[in-house]
């Protein structure tokens, strides 16, 4: 026994209570660190939904408000145009980086030797951490310049941004699937397209779609690529890619510095939707996973 | 796997249906042109745009031609005339201000009005004097605090409150800093040899905002601020304005008469239509001018292809019957020489 | 997190000598072109950046990192004090959030009852999930005034004397840039730390409290030096994230060129800078200019990145050499 143990025996009240109380108080920190964090959620969840639910009607979807279009008592004061815009680049996003990224992961998890899996997935972490603004920047350079600003760019621009999220998860849930799997398959002489395609990556399912629906809330709420390559909005066009295209961000950016109250209150409404939007994918991705790991504890069975 | 089975398939099911709809989309999207006959796209300063709103009912109704707008500033928008992203551009600063953008453009001043000086203080301290020197000192960052002797000078009898000036000012580029700066230039040597006349500088002290909306809310939100806009945001806004000393000596509020007194200083464009109106000289003519006017143009391709006959059109219609619409919102319409100088550059756009 | 644990190896799998079959041909071309137009991606979007700030990197050489300027009129650009502000509201802000961020991971790992602890994980994961453009709105429209009325004078008035807490005039400033990104980064590295905190095998914490260790002795003399390596790297990421963060710092952080020691006065940062600037550019080298800016960002974001998965693979040799 060391001499701190003989200590601890010598006189137990007053350092064991010593040590209690600061236990007790670092209990308390972690307790009130908790509920900070709990509390910044609230504040900003309780002030979007205070301000914002004023502005939820069926007008917030119908109606459009141009971008910065100067007009107090303006007959038009929706996000529509927002909506459908946000709903068209995110689906061009998704079906670019939906299947690039499934090949990418099958790439690595079928296919690649040691090496060439940890220079990919070096690849995709560094693909990760490029910051969105920078992404933006890339894609006005790459595509911007030259033939103006497009739905197409943007959509292109939110893609990159998806990839690496979707590769990463997709990556994860194939390994799960046990090697059991390809191999009885190969035993009854399937090929390996077919294992892959038909067999490994039909278990994967609910993993794929959860990574995906994630990496969708995710870039829905993004505004530094969408600023840089496809903000300047008219109003005529909602839907057509080849131009530029409004998106619910990017208008509650523009919005967010108008002085008068009818427009700051649209942008909380479109905060609203937006927060909403991303809470409900969440939750579906939430539920998805949880399907899928119920289904690939059955078949491990 | 039956279960497996299934959710894949749905998945296969929705992707494909995903699939024709982009499909459907883009091939409806690459048919239709640009701009389909009957629409003008345009963006630019949002000086303007009050005017443009204006502008919007009765030109579908009397030309039968939508008019779209985007108010994204006036740098953004002569970017977009440029790459042809757009019919026509609206900027403050005339073209020779963005030598990045080569655009084969005719640039057509097309309305003039004021940019304010606005500030937030109590209530009974509405319409203050100030000077150009003064100001150039405030933004310069010499001048600090609302009391300040060079201020209280100006404002005998008026009690102002021991508190600090918050300058506001634009981070995006912008006509209106364009015009503004301008005119610190004219009456500060400090300001000239500094800073400069441009549509995007380096501010030595203060705030940033996006756009004249941006400027608005941060002056309306920030007791003690100062900042600059059109002077019709100013007004719709609440703001309180400044008197400006012209150099006759007289304290003149951004209204209609200061800005027609103003006019009378250059009513022949430049060969390139650009025109400068900023801090007339001393003399009766300019007795009641406002310092601080500008025009603003509108910048048109030279061959405009499709849209070509609409933009003539409108932009006829626009610096004649269109002036009409601006006296309410603080706009002065165009001086007769200017109009005619309009009306041949419109007749440079060819399809 | 970072790593894959991927337990097979692919290439060891027994397909090699077997007759090649066109679609396994063609999967294994498809996938393989992905996988190498990833790494053609990161390879492009360095390029093209270097590429775009060419004019502005011949122009000013590094001396663009020293120098305090930004004036379009006259040609002259310089990243420092970006440089800054991007350094002071991303460490400041790291050294808001990651104490709070551990207690929280901790409360979830270690204290909470069981009922609280899967809703709480899910709202503290929410937070990750607003978007920045959210943040920035309630951030200039909420939390800048009400600092400014009430919390910055307050601190001035008390802590004055540090050069840090000077007089605080302006909503928008660089403390509440601070207190924005600390928002933004807490869930991350807590979430992170979460994960860590749970995967330290119950043994060597049973083992600690046996021996009498209170539970905080036990959290300091074996959770923490057992995940110290993942929650720096935790704590790493966090700084990245808030490194690249354009939007809610753009709009709360008052645009302003300078390098003051004063948080309460405005102040910007390299992605701020971008996001505010872009479409003001009057010239070549303006735009190029911000390109050079995120050039900076983008060396920033990689170095972050790989010393972050250094660190990781650095701590998990440790820990297998300590079983």
């Amino acid at each position: 026994m060391s001499a701190a143990d003989l200590s601890l025996l010598r006189r137990p009240n007053d350092r064991l209570r010593r040590r209690r109380v600061v236990n007790r108080g670092m209990e308390l920190l972690a307790w009130l660190a908790a509920a900070l964090a709990v509390f910044f959620l609230g504040i900003v969840v309780w002030s979007v939904a205070r301000k914002g639910a004023s502005q939820l009607s069926l007008d917030l979807f119908t109606k459009s408000q141009p971008i910065g279009q100067f007009g107090t008592g303006s007959e038009k004061l929706g996000l529509a145009n927002a909506f459908i815009g946000t709903l068209v680049i995110v689906g061009i996003a998704t079906a670019i980086a939906l299947p690039f990224g499934i090949l990418i992961a099958i790439y690595v998890n079928e296919f690649a030797g040691k090496r060439i899996k940890n220079v990919v997935s070096l690849t995709l972490d560094v693909l990760a951490g490029v910051p969105a603004i920078v992404i933006g920047f890339f894609v006005y350079v790459l595509i911007v310049v030259g033939h103006g600003q497009s739905g197409y760019a943007a959509g292109f621009a939110l893609s990159v941004l998806m990839l690496p999220l979707v590769s990463r998860s997709t990556i994860e849930v194939l390994a799960l699937v046990p090697d059991s799997l390809r191999e009885a398959a190969l035993g009854v002489g399937a090929p390996r397209w077919r294992t892959t395609l038909g067999i490994v990556l039909p278990q994967t399912i609910g993993g794929v779609l959860t990574g995906a629906t994630l990496a969708v809330a995710r870039i829905a709420g993004e505004t530094a690529p969408v600023l840089l390559v496809c903000s300047l909005v008219g109003q005529g066009n909602n839907w057509n890619p080849a131009q530029p295209l409004m998106t619910v961000p990017l208008a509650i950016f523009e919005l967010s510095d108008q002085a008068d109250a009818p427009e700051q209150a649209l942008a909380w409404a479109g905060a609203l939707v937006l927060i909403l939007f991303i809470l409900c994918t969440s939750l579906l991705a939430r539920w998805l996973a949880t399907r899928s790991r119920r289904k690939i504890a059955q078949a491990d069975r | 796997m039956p279960r497996n089975g299934k959710l894949a398939r749905i998945s296969l099911v929705v992707a494909a249906a995903a699939a024709v709809a982009a499909v459907a989309v883009v091939t409806a999207g690459a048919a239709s042109a640009r701009s389909t006959a009957g629409t003008i796209n345009g963006a630019g300063s949002t000086f303007v745009a009050p005017l443009v709103n204006k502008w919007m009912g009765p030109v579908q109704s009397n030309l039968g031609i939508q008019l779209n707008y985007s108010a994204v500033g006036s740098t953004a928008g002569v970017q977009d005339i440029s790459t042809k992203q757009s019919d026509f551009g609206a900027s403050d600063a005339p073209l020779s201000q963005f030598p990045q953008f080569q655009c084969p453009c005719v640039q057509i001043p097309w309305a003039l009005a004021a940019t304010a000086v606005v500030y937030n203080l109590g209530g009974s301290l509405q319409h203050l004097n100030l000077t150009g020197p003064v100001l150039a000192q405030i933004y310069l960052g010499k001048i600090t605090k609302w009391n300040a002797g060079a201020i209280k000078k100006l404002n005998k009898g008026r009690a102002l409150p021991d508190e600090k000036i918050t300058v506001v000012h634009r981070l995006d580029g912008s006509g209106t800093t364009y015009n503004f700066t301008d005119y610190l230039s004219h009456v500060s040597h400090a300001w000239s040899s500094g800073p400069g006349t441009g549509t995007s500088v380096t501010w030595p002290v203060g705030l940033s905002g996006n756009h004249s909306s941006g400027v608005s809310a941060l002056v309306h939100s920030n007791p003690g601020a100062i900042g600059y806009v059109d002077v019709d945001y100013a007004i719709v806004n609440h703001l309180q304005i400044m008197k400006m000393k012209n150099k006759s000596g007289h304290y003149v509020l951004p209204r209609a008469a200061g800005i027609k007194a103003a006019a009378q200083l250059d009513t022949h464009p430049a060969k390139d239509g650009s025109l400068s109106i900023v801090n007339p000289p001393a003399s009766k003519k300019y007795r009641n001018a406002y310092p601080i006017c500008t025009y603003t143009y509108v910048d048109v391709q030279k061959s405009s292809g499709a849209a070509t006959g609409d933009l003539k059109k409108l932009i006829g219609w626009a610096i004649t019957k269109g002036q009409s619409f601006g006296p309410p919102i603080v706009f002065e319409p165009l001086p007769k020489a200017v109009v005619t100088f309009d009306k041949k550059q419109l007749k440079k756009i060819h399809s | 997190m970072t790593s894959l644990d991927v337990s097979t190896d692919a290439a060891r799998r027994p397909f090699s000598g077997r007759r090649v079959r066109l679609g396994d041909l063609l999967l294994q071309g498809a996938a393989a072109i992905a996988a190498l137009g990833a790494l053609v991606l990161v390879i492009l979007i360095v390029w093209k950046v270097i590429q775009g700030a060419r004019l502005s990197l011949s122009t000013f050489g590094l001396g663009f990192l020293t120098h305090v300027v930004w004036d379009p009129v006259h040609f002259k650009f310089g990243a420092a004090s970006f440089l800054y502000g991007t350094a002071i509201t991303s460490v400041g802000a790291l050294i808001l959030a990651t104490p709070i961020a551990i207690g929280a991971a901790l409360f979830l790992s270690e204290l909470a009852p069981a009922g609280i602890r899967g809703p709480v994980t899910a709202l503290v994961e929410t937070l990750a999930a607003i978007p920045s453009v959210v943040i920035g709105l309630w951030g200039i429209l909420v939390l800048a005034p009400f600092l400014r009325d009430h919390v910055d004078p307050a601190l001035h008035s008390t802590l004055g004397f540090i050069p840090l807490f000077g007089p605080a005039t302006y909503g928008s400033n660089v403390f509440t840039a601070i207190v924005v990104l600390t928002i933004m980064i807490l869930p991350i590295i807590a979430s992170i730390s979460r994960e860590l905190f749970l995967a330290v095998p119950t043994e060597l914490k049973e083992g600690a409290l046996g021996l009498g260790m209170t539970r905080w002795e036990m959290i300091r003399g074996v959770v923490f030096p057992y995940t110290r390596g993942g929650v720096a790297a935790a704590m790493i990421l966090g700084l990245g994230r808030a490194i690249g963060e354009a939007i809610a710092v753009s709009m709360v952080i008052g645009g302003a060129l300078g390098i003051s020691i004063n948080i309460f006065q405005p102040g910007q940062t390299l992605a701020g800078q971008i996001a505010g600037q872009f479409t003001s550019s009057t010239s070549a080298l303006f735009t190029a200019s911000l390109l050079y800016l995120a050039l900076i960002l983008l060396v920033f974001s990689i170095v972050v990145n790989l010393v972050a998965q250094f660190i990781v693979r650095r701590s998990a040799r440790h820990v297998g050499s300590a079983r």
